[in-house]
């Protein structure tokens, strides 16, 4: 029996030989490390100290899937963190309870911060993802009256 | 370790995520909402067992996993099984002394379907749950199986239209009711359970920092909103999920020790079910006016299970 199994540098390996291979000779699972080296305080560090090895989704990208992109406008942003708790991508980057901007690798453009954004007129919005940022922001919208 | 401050989103958004993005969940999946705010509220080392579903096959593609922590998957239903096993190693290498770290708290957490909860690994969970390990089983009800393309669960609730109980000339969709998890976890010994919903953020991370603290199988069940399967745009996700808690279908509310219930939410401006139901496609026949019977029907057992829950509150039964 003649096989693949997946190895853990990201390979492939042929297992087995022209011979009968047992079960108990076959890998049946691998196992992965996000991080290199240690990772026994990894709750205390933020995403950007921390040492991701080449096998966490940190490293990679789901820019793709987006057509439309949010876009930030820090002067009327407050600080609520709505976008940041419920971004389903973990794509809202907070430090210090400052929201400082999208992490465009990891968002899929579902618009669930610019639904949740409390202010007036909202501090994200969507714009089709070939826009260009700047011009995006210079098109912001008026503050909306209230009848 | 301290356990992150969760008094307002401003300090709570100081927590180190260790959830990745890039995970393959289709956008604006509440399941990731979830998953991040399980993470986020508790500093400690988690051992996280999880069933196949859509957060297993979406987080784990190989060679990228989106988790920071230890993270097992083995099969469809033994999720709690796998935490359980883990659970029970750890104590029995405490006591003899050959953890490399015996001073560092870790959690040990399960994460199922709700296919993989209320039918396929009941049996495994149950076990779990009388033989009294320390860990916490959330399932992540989305009334559907959608990772296998939406068929019926024993979630799903009267009158959703699924690939197996599909709605349309001779029939409304699903025929059963939706089975009720959180009294039979209850019921079967767990000391701590709880319905939550990711849109009422800051109950759901206390109920989720209660349940880690408490020494014991703990139960709960949350609300996910499923783009795909329920049939609205993924912008609305938390927007459905306030329309399902505050139109009491999905009421929030704990049991401590199996008796004593405690209601979390009482949403000020209660709204009729069809506000609720009319928001999804998945409903979408049940506006018909030969189905108007199951409309009433579903208003009157939202009642009268809103009704339940407030009695129970009180006699403390």
């Amino acid at each position: 029996m003649k096989g693949v199994c997946a190895t853990e540098n990201r390979g492939t390996k042929e297992i087995g030989s022209e011979e009968l291979v047992g079960w108990d000779a076959v890998t049946q699972g691998v196992v992965i490390h996000s991080f290199e080296g240690d990772a026994a305080n990894i709750a205390s560090l933020k995403q950007e100290e921390r040492c991701y090895s080449e096998f966490s989704s940190y490293t990679a990208t789901v820019a793709s899937w987006r057509v439309v992109k949010p876009v930030y406008n820090r002067d009327i942003c407050i600080d609520c963190q709505n976008c940041w708790v419920w971004c389903p991508d973990t794509s809202i980057i907070s430090r210090d309870k400052q929201m400082l901007g999208i992490d465009y690798d990891h968002c899929k453009g579902c618009s669930v911060c610019v639904e949740v954004c409390p202010t007036n007129p909202k501090s994200l919005l969507m714009f089709a993802e070939h826009d260009e940022i700047e011009k995006a922001l210079e098109s912001w919208p008026q503050k909306e009256k209230k009848d | 370790m301290a356990i992150t401050s969760i008094k307002n989103l401003k300090e709570f958004s100081t927590a180190n995520e260790r959830f990745e993005g890039a995970h393959l969940l289709c956008p604006g999946c509440a399941h990731s909402m979830i998953v991040r705010e399980l993470m986020n509220c508790s500093d400690d080392n988690l051992v996280i067992a999880t069933n196949t579903g859509c957060l297993e096959v979406s987080t784990a593609v190989y060679p990228y996993t989106a988790w920071d922590t230890s993270w097992i998957h083995i099969g469809f239903e033994n999720a709690a099984t796998a935490a359980a096993g883990a659970e029970a190693m750890y104590k029995a290498r405490k006591r003899k002394g050959t953890l490399k770290n015996p001073d560092a708290p870790v959690k040990f957490v399960a994460f199922g379907g709700d296919g993989s909860t209320y039918d396929i690994g009941f049996q495994w969970l149950s076990g779990a749950v009388e033989r009294g390990h320390d860990f916490t089983y959330i399932c992540l009800d989305n009334e559907v199986y959608a990772n296998t393309g939406g068929q019926r669960s024993s979630s799903t609730p009267i009158g959703s239209s699924t690939t197996t109980s599909p709605a349309g000339r001779v029939s409304y969709g699903e025929k059963k009711m939706k089975k009720d998890m959180v009294s039979i976890m209850a019921a079967n010994g767990a000391h701590y359970v709880a319905q939550l919903a990711p849109n009422k953020w800051k109950i759901m991370a206390k109920g989720f920092q209660k349940a880690l603290a408490i020494e014991g199988p703990c139960f709960i069940n949350t609300v996910s909103a499923c783009t795909t399967e329920w049939k609205f745009d993924p912008k609305d996700t938390v927007h459905i999920m306030d329309l399902a808690t505050d139109s009491l279908v999905f009421p929030l509310y704990e049991i401590v020790d199996g008796y004593e219930l405690n209601i979390l939410y009482r949403p000020k401006n209660v709204i009729p079910v069809k506000d609720y139901l009319g928001a999804q496609g998945r409903f979408k026949h049940l506006f018909k006016p030969e189905n108007k019977h199951v409309l009433d029907e579903w208003q009157k057992r939202v009642d009268a299970s809103w009704e339940r829950l407030q009695r129970r509150e009180e006699a403390r039964v």
